[in-house]
């Protein structure tokens, strides 16, 4: 019995998927007969096996489901969408209890009494009594009279033909003609009753049209058993003539479905466990290992005896891994056959109109596959139903179709699948999704600026980026799609976006076939063997010895140009702690391999490239899953075990070392300027021969331009920069352009605007500590130090950020940077507002304490200003330090905080406002 | 496997434990028989970079991936010269199998269960942890080794305080 109900389970959801598709559609067309037949039979047939098996809750929902259907179809109910609706939710109680059914083996307690009522006055709406048995009759008969004959009764699409037959035949049990075809369908419902008699018959036996159809003419032929076929499947007041037309109908309906959404179930199919599949699948890849072998052992020898057969043997093993494969393969339309229910309800839900449109259902793809992007796919289409796609009257508004489209597509592109889904809806909302990021710390105004809009756009991919509560919060999208991400990439896919802002948007989803088998990379790095998935790996690129590309370091980090494009480049000797890391020399030669990692190339250093082999990708032990630089093992040809890396656990490790790296470096540089702690400088040439140094903490990136791009209005040369124009000061005397070369440029950027400083040549980074020997006089230089080994004039980057900026009408006296006490016990705070302060042009002494405030005042410091906290600048005036200075409050709660004492007090969070202030009571200062 | 060699395993054999008798260091241990899924040479093991240090590496045993764990880590002793392979038993967990490579492989003793004597209260906590019980041979001491808790990942081997 178990069997039987596990069995009826799985055929169940398959006919209730389709029953969901089919009301759609049916929704949609409601002259077509054939649909609704379709459905009705679908839902019969679920009843009649419930009733067999004894499951009185499902069938009566489904009875009652039935009974409305029958008005339709009986033409005596007009189809309407809350008569849909209304069917739909008894389709959902199905689901519900089949659920529970599966889960405890029994239907749950309760019933549905007010669902039936519903359906019931659905169905009585229009008519009454007279033709109300009807419908309902044939299957009450059916299920009473039934139940024993109907033992082989298991529910499929072909069911009710094989009832059929067997009520034709069975009762004859004639051991003639009509066996063979009898035999099939009793063989389809898998329950063996029949089996006795006609085993042999039956091994194939699985039920196809044509079997169907000798099975009909063989009933045809024979009616001296009509007496008790009755009993069977047809109804009483039928005749054989009838009840035959009718099976005829059905047939029709079977085909339908076959050409429509569920083609290969009813094709010639046996029913096979995943789990025999799955040990086929291991077993063949474990003969493609072990072939491999012989033939890499074999290679070398001249063993005419041996090849031969060896050459059978591999092309064989080839056909069977093949073969196997086939077997695992479906049609991505069965991971969308929920797509249309679900747009409808959404459509249903929210009052929008959407047309849903799918391409290349039959792009078949790896069944384990498949049940991974199942769920991403349903949330991203739900996600474009309900986010993309506007109202109808705003819509129409925009000059759109009232009714919005989403596509769904599937090819084949290599050994990948592409799936990509779009819709013609507003597109995601750029500025609402920066300043989500902004909000949940994902990125800094500044990172933002710099920004396109496609970056800023995949920050819904973003871990945390959204919850599911906050949806309502973001019009965009974002709903759980770093899940969707995460299961993408778990099964080494990626995913994008594309979007206009008012055209709709575009994801596209690439996923390897299959996962049992991929193409790989064999890369070597300190004498050892890893394979990197194919899928991953965008290019290959050969650094040093030669080649005209180089593994340059900025700020510590390696990185490479590639087509004009700063890439991040990690060693895997680093990553993974072995061997010597490549050091970048001219003579030593190495391998780039370029990865996509989340979209984002990052370039991975290994010493050769050796291979490209197909590899069984094997899970790895407990022990080692939590790293995760690796994804799996592998074994080789040769027969030794390599382990699989995973590009999104380095790339991931690497990322997110870089941008922690990159914060605390911007936060404490400026900071360690004047804590005479070693600092990164950037070593240009500008203007002659001998280097400057720039803090490189200020820097906020470096560009180049070509020359033609830069352009001079009102007297300034400028260029046009994301789509701003950014003024360009050179750091030498002038902008020396040379022909057909790029221009050196560092950007500055603050608030909302970017500076430009051209330099001939940017020459290297250097960490040293800062000892300035000489202050300078000149301008636009802080003073001199000695930086390896040669004097070196330091930059003063707030005189030119000055020079640039002819909105700046204070322009400050360059002479003399003025100096700045900077008191919190915060350290975050300390960290935050010295890097500002320092890149506004202002010398930063940060102190901690008043321990340290009272050391720094014994050693006769003078200062312009004193920003910090108001307790602690209030402690400082009671120890009768510095009490003529000006005192800049900053606090997270300036309105609670008494200005007493104090010169102006400002919310931390206004960097603007500080700047500002500090600049206006400089000024005064020095008026007065 | 190789176990299979008895001819007087019918009296008392069910009070009988049979071990395969492996060193470790200085120390004699007995792997249960019924715990060891087989004896074999471990060959080109391969070494994986950031795992943690009592893995070994991985090999391959006839198709199959094994993890190796090094026993003389596990034990905390001190490591083996590079040039020696020791040996491995092939124990079998869920679907895993795992070489645990000792230093060398002796035969098959069998004890009276009854002779099974509990470790002593003053030896290392790792090593009762790892050690289910101790018997007397004539000139050393054998160890029982708990397979599983040599094997065990960190997660699954502090079960017990």
């Amino acid at each position: 019995m178990d069997d039987l109900i596990s069995e009826f389970l799985t055929e169940t959801a398959e006919s209730l998927d389709v029953i969901d598709a089919e009301l759609v559609r049916f929704e949609n067309n409601p002259e077509d007969r054939a649909i609704l037949d379709n459905i009705f039979r679908l839902l019969h047939t679920i009843k009649g096996t419930c009733g067999f098996l004894g499951l009185p809750r499902l069938e009566a929902v489904a009875h009652a489901g039935e009974t409305l259907l029958g008005k339709f179809r009986d033409g005596e109910l007009a189809v309407s969408p809350p008569m849909v609706t209304l069917v739909l939710e008894a389709i959902d109680q199905i689901k519900v209890l089949l659920e529970s059914l599966e889960e405890t083996g029994a239907e749950p307690a309760g019933e549905d009494s007010a669902l039936i009522a519903k359906l019931e006055d659905a169905a009585m709406g229009k008519l009454e009594g007279a033709v109300q048995p009807d419908a309902p009759q044939k299957p009450e008969n059916w299920d009473e009279d039934l139940g024993r004959e109907l033992r082989p009764g298991e529910v499929s699409l072909a069911d009710l033909e094989a009832a059929f037959q067997s009520a034709d035949v069975e009762p004859a049990n004639d051991p003639g003609e009509a066996a063979p075809a009898e035999s099939a369908p009793v063989q389809h419902l898998g329950v063996g009753d029949f089996d006795p008699e006609l085993g042999r018959e039956l091994r194939p036996g699985e039920v196809s049209a044509a079997e169907l159809e000798a099975a009909f003419m063989s009933a045809d032929v024979d009616p001296g058993n009509e007496p008790e076929a009755p009993k069977a499947f047809i109804t009483d007041d039928m005749s054989h003539e009838e009840a035959l037309q009718s099976a005829m109908a059905e047939l029709k309906g079977v085909d339908h479905v076959a050409g429509g959404e569920g083609g290969p179930r009813v094709q010639q199919t046996v029913r096979v466990t995943v789990d025999v599949l799955e040990g086929l699948m291991t077993t063949v890849s474990e003969l493609v290992l072990t072939r491999n072998q012989l033939m890499q052992t074999i290679r070398g020898m001249e063993d005419e005896e041996l090849k031969g057969p060896l050459q059978r043997l591999s092309a064989v093993t080839g056909e069977l891994q093949d073969g196997v494969m086939k077997t695992r393969m479906q049609p991505i339309g069965d991971a969308w056959r929920k797509l249309p229910r679900i747009i409808r309800d959404v459509s249903t839900d929210l009052g929008k109109k959407i047309e849903l449109v799918m391409e290349g259902q039959d792009t078949e793809l790896d069944r384990q596959v498949l049940e991974l992007i199942k769920d991403p796919l349903t949330h991203m289409v739900r996600n474009s139903a309900d986010h993309g796609l506007e109202m109808p009257a705003d819509r129409v508004k925009a000059g759109k179709p009232e009714k919005g489209r989403i596509k769904l597509s599937a090819y084949h592109e290599g050994g990948h699948i592409i799936i990509s889904i779009s819709d013609d809806g507003k597109g995601l909302d750029t500025k609402r999704i920066g300043e989500k990021a902004l909000e949940k710390g994902l990125t800094t105004h500044d990172e933002l600026e710099r920004m396109t809009e496609a970056q800023i756009h995949r920050f819904i991919f973003a871990p945390g980026f959204s919850t599911a509560a906050k949806v309502t919060n973001l019009s965009g999208r974002g709903v759980g799609m770093d899940v969707v991400r995460t299961n993408i990439e778990q099964i080494g896919g990626v995913v994008d976006v594309a979007s206009t802002a008012g055209r709709g948007s575009h994801f596209s989803i690439k996923i390897p076939l299959t996962l049992a088998i991929v193409s790989a990379l064999i890369v070597g790095c300190d004498e050892q063997r890893f394979a990197i998935p194919q899928l991953a790996v965008r290019e290959l690129v050969r650094v040093g010895a030669g080649s005209e590309h180089t593994v340059e370091k900025l700020h510590g980090a390696r990185v490479m140009r590639l087509r004009d494009r700063l890439m991040p480049i990690v060693d895997l000797h680093d990553v993974l702690g072995v061997g010597e890391a490549y050091s970048g020399g001219e003579d030593e030669a190495a391998f780039v391999v370029v990865l996509d990692a989340g979209g984002r190339n990052v370039g991975l250093v290994v010493d050769n490239v050796l291979d490209t082999e197909e590899i069984v990708v094997k899970p790895l032990s407990e022990s080692l899953r939590n790293v995760s630089a690796y994804s799996g093992a592998t074994i080789l040809g040769d027969g030794s075990v390599i382990m699989i890396l995973d590009p999104n656990g380095l790339a991931g490790e690497i990322v997110s070392a870089m941008e922690e790296e990159a914060v605390n470096d911007m936060a404490s540089a400026s900071v360690t300027e004047l804590a005479q702690q070693t600092q990164r400088l950037l070593l240009v040439r500008a203007g002659g021969t001998e280097p400057k140094a720039v803090p490189l903490a200020l820097v906020t990136r470096l560009e180049e331009f070509e020359p033609d791009t830069i352009e001079t209005t009102n007297g300034r040369q400028v260029v046009q920069y994301r789509g701003r124009l950014m003024p360009i000061v050179p750091l030498g005397s002038e902008i020396r352009c040379t022909e057909g070369q790029r221009l050196p440029v560092l950007v500055f950027a603050e608030n909302h605007t970017a500076i430009g400083l051209a330099v001939d040549q940017i020459v290297d980074v250097v960490e040293e500590r800062v000892d300035m020997q000489m202050s300078s006089d000149k301008q636009g230089v802080i003073g001199s130090a000695i930086i390896k080994g040669k004097a070196t004039d330091v930059v003063d980057i707030a005189w030119y950020l000055d020079q640039s900026r002819a909105s700046d009408i204070q322009r400050r006296s360059a002479s003399r940077r003025r100096k700045v006490l900077l008191v919190d016990a915060d350290a975050f705070a300390r960290r935050m507002i010295a890097p500002l302060l320092a890149a506004a042009g202002y010398d930063v002494t940060p102190a901690g304490g008043m321990h340290e405030v009272k050391s720094i005042a014994e050693a006769g410091e003078h200062f312009d200003a004193l920003v910090g906290d108001p307790a602690a600048l209030d402690r400082i005036r009671n120890e009768g330090m510095w009490t003529n200075l000006p005192a800049l409050a900053v606090t997270d709660w300036p309105e609670d905080t008494p200005a007493d004492g104090l010169t102006v007090v400002l919310p931390r969070s206004d960097r603007g406002a500080l700047i500002a202030a500090l600049d206006e009571v400089s000024q005064e200062e020095k008026v007065a | 496997m190789s176990s299979q060699h008895s001819d007087n395993s019918g009296l008392g054999a069910e009070a009988m434990n049979e071990y395969v008798s492996v060193r470790i260091g200085d120390q004699l241990f007995g792997a249960p028989v019924d715990a060891i899924r087989e004896v074999f040479a471990p060959q080109s093991v391969t070494h994986v970079p950031l795992a943690p240090d009592e893995v070994a590496g991985l090999l391959n045993l006839r198709g199959r991936i094994v993890t190796a764990i090094d026993a003389r880590r596990r034990l905390g002793l001190t490591p083996r010269e590079k040039t020696e392979t020791g040996m491995a038993l092939g124990v079998e967990r869920g679907n895993e199998i795992f070489g645990l490579i000792v230093d060398s492989v002796g035969e098959v003793l069998r004890r009276p269960r009854a002779e099974l004597e509990p470790v002593p209260a003053h030896v290392d906590a790792r090593w009762r942890s790892m050690v289910k019980g101790v018997h007397r041979l004539e000139k050393e001491l054998l160890a029982v080794l708990d397979v599983s808790a040599v094997i065990g990942t960190a997660g699954q081997t502090n079960k017990a305080a």
